[in-house]
């Protein structure tokens, strides 16, 4: 970053870390309110199975219980964040899908009781065959998880660019391979709380959220009520990863008992039901065909998905379009056909993960390229700098690319890690691997059809200047949007950050904004609040001139001094006094900032999913040590460089990185959610549900290129996501680099690494 | 997760609390540090009506050297008074090892060692490196108290000899003719893992011989197990790479591991093969570590 800027491209202490780190910081679930009550959801013990009567009368009777609700008692339309798709009641009506469906609902007293209260809710199930693996959902006779969905096909897409026939009738060579993903589950640490008021006609609630609007549209659309009559307010939220984008059984059941009840209730999800309300990451099946020539060029790619859904929709929709679209961005390739099925199970929904719907696909492209380099005896990082994307062009499903330092990623990687030392030079044993990665910043569309801006931003000057409230609805769920936002907003006014204060992701006060998803918050959100900074400034400088007797045009401000420009020793004044001066004569000093994304993309279907005013693009390269008797992957060390565009704060940046990091590594090695043959998580903890910790974690060594991004605010991009992009299928071509053993299904565990070093030795399989 | 309700007795004494368990009969448990009971009542797998909590025992909560006895740990010890006990460091770091590297800080600040042998689960730490050592334990009970060997505690998975009324107050490590002791844990991450497997080892040297050998180990049966064919295979023999690999073969060999999920019988039996190579490897070259 320049260093012209004063506040931006800097490391300030961040605007809540003081009160999170002091334990002051109120979540939702530490939110009291007088005479509030809690709320607990009843689940399905059955993967799928009809639902012939419930009786509530007992549980009715219980002293403490003020409320018992099933699918009686609230509205029987379907909702569910894809608007393609609506398939998820409040409560189940006649059948339930997964175990861990919604089937009623308590208020009580305490939370005690609520837990006696369920267990007396009577419920009698006729349990019905359920589909649990995901190749055999499409079968003839398969049981159906809707009726509404033949053959439980969810989603279906097949999308054909170029002339891929003719491209592989060309190329030199042509490799088929299969890999398979597996679920993994975002686990933040915050488990999901909301307290509900419904109070004369007006519904607030305070929630684990990632984007007050959803919730807010979404909401108000279940119950007919006026956007403008539901009011959502985020606390503190402790971490998202894309499980806390759509409203849940919490907010709808918990606004209805509040209604019922007249007073607020408090529900909340532990640890065990946030793994069955899931919305993690899909498990993809995927095959991969791709023809290069001589030189490894690649010519045509045929990605052929199948993908396992759950019970419901969620985000899947866009999911599986992002899985096989974000796929052209890191190599340049003319044709491409995709092809994807996402199928309901009778398993907990999938939905959206850090990465939506990239990380699975790239592992298995940077395995399958890995496979091809090496099959034409080239160098994994050639191969790659070979077909690495350039800046200014299109992908062949028309995404529009401006700036792109991937070539510079790859370099610098190389350089830092060693890569040329060390390839082929490395003890048995060790191995390096490379990967890369892309991702949007910001999606160029709404969730659901809307021609809303994408951000908007206000700002309030106090009256005697000596602060300035940003007014965002952009989302901070630990991310550290808040600073940034503050930062830039700053920066855009020539004022100091340590006078801002920010009021955010409140639909009542704050402007709109979609919310933190998409790594889009930086981007939009920072150019509504550069905007609005901007009017600041130029009502400040207005005002200025007439104090200062000098021409606006020669003025100035930064860090709170107002200045000439072309007359350095000229008398300054400061901020806070224009600022005064401007409220006395003129009345409240406010800025406005909105941002629209210009229209992006083709017109072929799905074409708008994946589309971004910008992508980030990355290099990994990884070091494992890999015991050859055991299995065990020791991961020591990652190179993480990133093409991120401009900066705004550098240390957020990083601790970006190492928490995308953090989530990949897990992915790779360690993280899968479990189930047994009757279709119940077998690992719905953080004891069975192998998150790294401290300790398993490699070091890690994060670094940037120089890059300025044309569609971004002060040049800025995307980094949150795109650095859990490469980390699977790098580690999976480090294993293959120590040992000689490509692992085809994720997690890459101690003992499928064990297993396929067996098989090599015994001469099973051939890589 | 819910603690269902149930009545609560922190007796005094030692006779008071077996006297409470007799009267209880089945309907009661004992309290230790609650890191396993608790867990089993939230999630509906146990709901005792009363528990009985050991910890006004002041007494049971120590690790002393007795001569000629040897280490006497009391029953209430946490695994991290096993860490970091002087006594355990000096002489068999290898229990305060196996301690060290189970769970996680939280855990081993409350979990005690008596709760860890009493649950009985065939993939808990510090049974197999106990059993090495040659570990006695007591059991005391309305009707007198009565001494055994560790491994003859276990039955099955959660299943011990311990009867209604009784408790185990003490384990002695006795005075050792042993030379060097280890345990290997194979978990799958580096921090709050259970034991994959885990092998324990004791062995005698004496000049380039192994005179005698004790392997215990975890989660490979439905209870911690000897290999005793490996045992007698290694004594009287001269060390070298080759027999310590052989004895890895033979105690896989005997083990009756169970697939689950974290991991499947066959990977279980390999890693027994190789673990147990590298414990009695490790035991022979760097003593009771
Ligand atoms: C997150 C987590 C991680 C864990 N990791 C490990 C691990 O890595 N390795 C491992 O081995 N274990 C592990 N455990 C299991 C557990 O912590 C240990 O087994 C611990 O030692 C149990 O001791 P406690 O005092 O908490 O037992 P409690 O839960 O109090 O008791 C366990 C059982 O033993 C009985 N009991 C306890 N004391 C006595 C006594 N003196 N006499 C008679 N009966 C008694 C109780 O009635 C109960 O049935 C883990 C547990 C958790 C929650």
């Amino acid at each position: 970053m320049s260093k012209d800027y004063a506040v931006i491209g800097k490391n300030v202490p961040k605007i809540d870390g003081r009160e999170k780190a002091t334990g002051a910081a109120k979540y939702a679930g530490d939110l009291k309110f007088p005479n509030m009550l809690f709320g607990k959801i009843l689940t399905s013990p059955h993967a799928h199975a009809k639902i012939l009567s419930i009786d509530t009368s007992e549980a009715e009777k219980l002293p403490g219980v003020k409320a018992v609700i099933t699918h009686k008692d609230v509205p029987a339309l379907k909702y569910g964040i894809s608007p393609a798709r609506w398939d998820e009641n409040i409560f189940c009506i006649d059948k339930v899908r997964f175990v861990g469906d919604k089937v009623a609902a308590v208020a009580c007293i305490d939370e005690e009781t609520c837990y006696k209260a369920l267990k007396l809710i009577k419920v009698e199930y006729e349990v019905l065959p359920a589909v649990l693996d995901a190749l055999h959902a499409m079968d003839e006779g398969a049981p159906q998880v809707h009726d509404e969905y033949p053959r439980n096909i969810n989603t279906e897409i097949h999308q054909n660019f170029g002339d891929l026939d003719k491209a592989m009738a060309e190329a030199h060579y042509i490799r088929k391979d299969y890999f398979v993903g597996q679920r993994t589950y975002q686990s933040p640490i915050e488990p999901h709380s909301a307290v509900s008021i419904w109070k004369d006609n007006k519904l607030t609630i305070y929630s684990s959220t990632q984007s007050p609007h959803y919730f807010q549209y979404y909401i108000a659309r279940e119950f007919g009520l006026k956007m403008g009559d539901v009011r959502i307010i985020k606390p503190f939220v402790g971490g998202g990863f894309g499980g806390k984008l759509e409203p849940t059984g919490l907010e709808f059941a918990g606004s209805v008992l509040a209604k019922l009840t007249g007073r607020p209730v408090r529900t909340f999800y532990d640890r065990h039901e946030m793994f069955a309300h899931n919305r993690g990451r899909h498990k993809v099946y995927m095959e991969l065909t791709t023809g290069v020539d001589k030189e490894g060029k690649i010519l045509g790619v045929h990605a052929n998905f199948v993908s396992d859904g759950g019970a419901y929709t969620s985000l899947g929709v866009a999911t599986s379009y992002y899985a096989g679209g974000l796929l052209t961005l890191t190599y340049e390739f003319e044709n491409y056909k995709f092809d994807m099925i996402r199928v309901y199970t009778n398993l907990p929904a999938c939905g959206a993960q850090r990465g939506h719907g990239a990380p699975q696909p790239k592992y298995a492209f940077e395995s399958h390229l890995d496979n091809i380099a090496k099959d034409l005896g080239i160098d994994p990082l050639e191969i790659r700098l070979r077909n690495a994307r350039q800046p200014n062009t299109v992908t062949i499903n028309d995404f529009g690319i401006n700036s792109c330092e991937l070539t510079a990623c790859l370099e610098k990687a190389a350089d830092i890690s060693g890569w040329r030392e060390k390839k082929g030079n490395l003890p048995k044993g060790r191995g390096i691997g490379i990967a890369t990665g892309s991702f949007v910043s910001g999606a160029g569309y709404p969730i659901y059809r809307n021609d809303l801006p994408q951000s908007a931003a206000m700002i309030k000057v106090h009256e005697d200047g000596t602060a300035a409230t940003l007014y965002t609805g952009a989302v901070d769920i630990g991310q550290g949007s808040d600073t940034a936002l503050c930062q830039m907003a700053a920066e855009a006014m020539g004022y100091r950050y340590e006078n801002m204060k920010i009021i955010a992701a409140d639909t009542e006060t704050t402007p709109h904004d979609f919310g933190a998803y998409s790594s889009r918050q930086t981007l939009m959100s920072g150019s509504a609040c550069k905007q609005a900074g901007e009017e600041i400034k130029k009502q400040i400088l207005d005002i200025a001139s007439t104090i200062m007797s000098l021409p606006p045009d020669d003025l100035d401000c930064r860090l709170g001094i107002i200045f000439s420009k072309s007359r350095p020793t000229a008398k300054t004044i400061t901020f806070e006094e224009a600022a005064r001066r401007f409220f006395v004569l003129r009345g409240p000093l406010l800025g406005r900032g909105v941002y629209h994304v210009p229209r992006l993309g083709g017109t072929f279907k799905g074409a708008a999913v994946a589309t971004s005013p910008a992508y980030s693009f990355c290099a990994q390269i990884s070091e494992v040590q890999i015991d050859e008797e055991t299995g065990e992957v020791d991961v020591c060390e990652v190179w993480d460089v990133h093409d991120c565009g401009q900066v705004i704060n550098p240390m957020q940046l990083h601790g970006q990185v190492h928490g995308a990091l953090y989530m990949g590594v897990g992915e790779a090695i360690w993280e899968e959610v479990l189930f047994d043959d009757q279709g119940k998580i077998q690992n719905p903890n953080l004891g069975g549900y192998m998150l790294p910790t401290a300790l398993d974690m490699p070091i890690v060594h994060s670094e940037l290129v120089e890059s300025y991004e044309p569609a971004g605010p002060w040049g800025v991009k995307e980094v949150g996501e795109g650095a859990t992009n490469p980390t699977m299928g790098c580690f999976n071509n480090a294993i293959y680099d120590a040992m000689g053993v490509r692992i085809d299904s994720l997690p890459l565990t101690y003992e499928k690494v064990w297993r396929a070093m067996k098989e090599k030795r015994e001469g099973k399989k051939e890589v | 997760m819910y603690l269902p309700d149930f009545d609560y007795y922190a007796p005094d004494s030692l006779a008071e609390t077996c006297e409470a368990l007799e009267r209880f009969g089945a309907k009661a448990k004992v309290l230790s540090g609650g890191t396993d009971i608790i867990i089993k009542m939230k999630s509906g797998l146990l709901s005792p009506e009363v528990l009985i909590s050991l910890k006004k025992l002041e007494d049971l909560k120590k690790i002393d050297y007795v001569s000629k006895k040897g280490v006497v740990i009391g029953a209430l010890s946490t695994h991290n008074d096993l860490v970091n006990s002087k006594i355990l460091n000096d002489r068999y770091l290898s229990v305060s090892e196996a301690a060290h590297n189970m769970a996680s800080n939280q855990i081993r600040n409350i979990g005690t060692v008596g709760g860890n042998l009493c649950n009985a689960v065939p993939s808990a730490d510090l049974p197999p490196i106990l059993i090495a050592l040659g570990a006695t334990i007591k059991l005391v009970g309305t009707k007198g108290e009565r001494v055994m060997l560790l491994e003859d505690l276990f039955t099955g998975p959660m299943k011990t000899v311990i009867a209604e009324n009784e408790i185990l107050t003490e384990i002695v490590i006795p005075d050792q003719s042993s030379t060097g002791s280890n345990y290997i844990k194979f978990g799958l991450r580096r921090s709050g893992a259970l034991a994959v497997v885990g092998i324990a080892v004791a062995v005698t040297v004496n000049g380039g011989t192994i005179t005698e050998a004790k392997i215990a180990i975890g989660a490979a049966a439905p209870t911690p197990i000897r290999a005793r064919e490996a045992e007698k295979f290694l004594q009287g023999k001269t060390i070298s790479d080759d027999l310590l690999a052989e004895a890895g073969v033979i105690a896989s060999g005997e083990s009756k591991p169970i697939s689950d999920i974290r991991g499947s019988a066959e990977y279980r039996r390999d890693l027994i093969r190789v673990l147990t190579r590298r414990a009695l490897y490790k035991a022979i070259n760097e003593g009771h570590v």
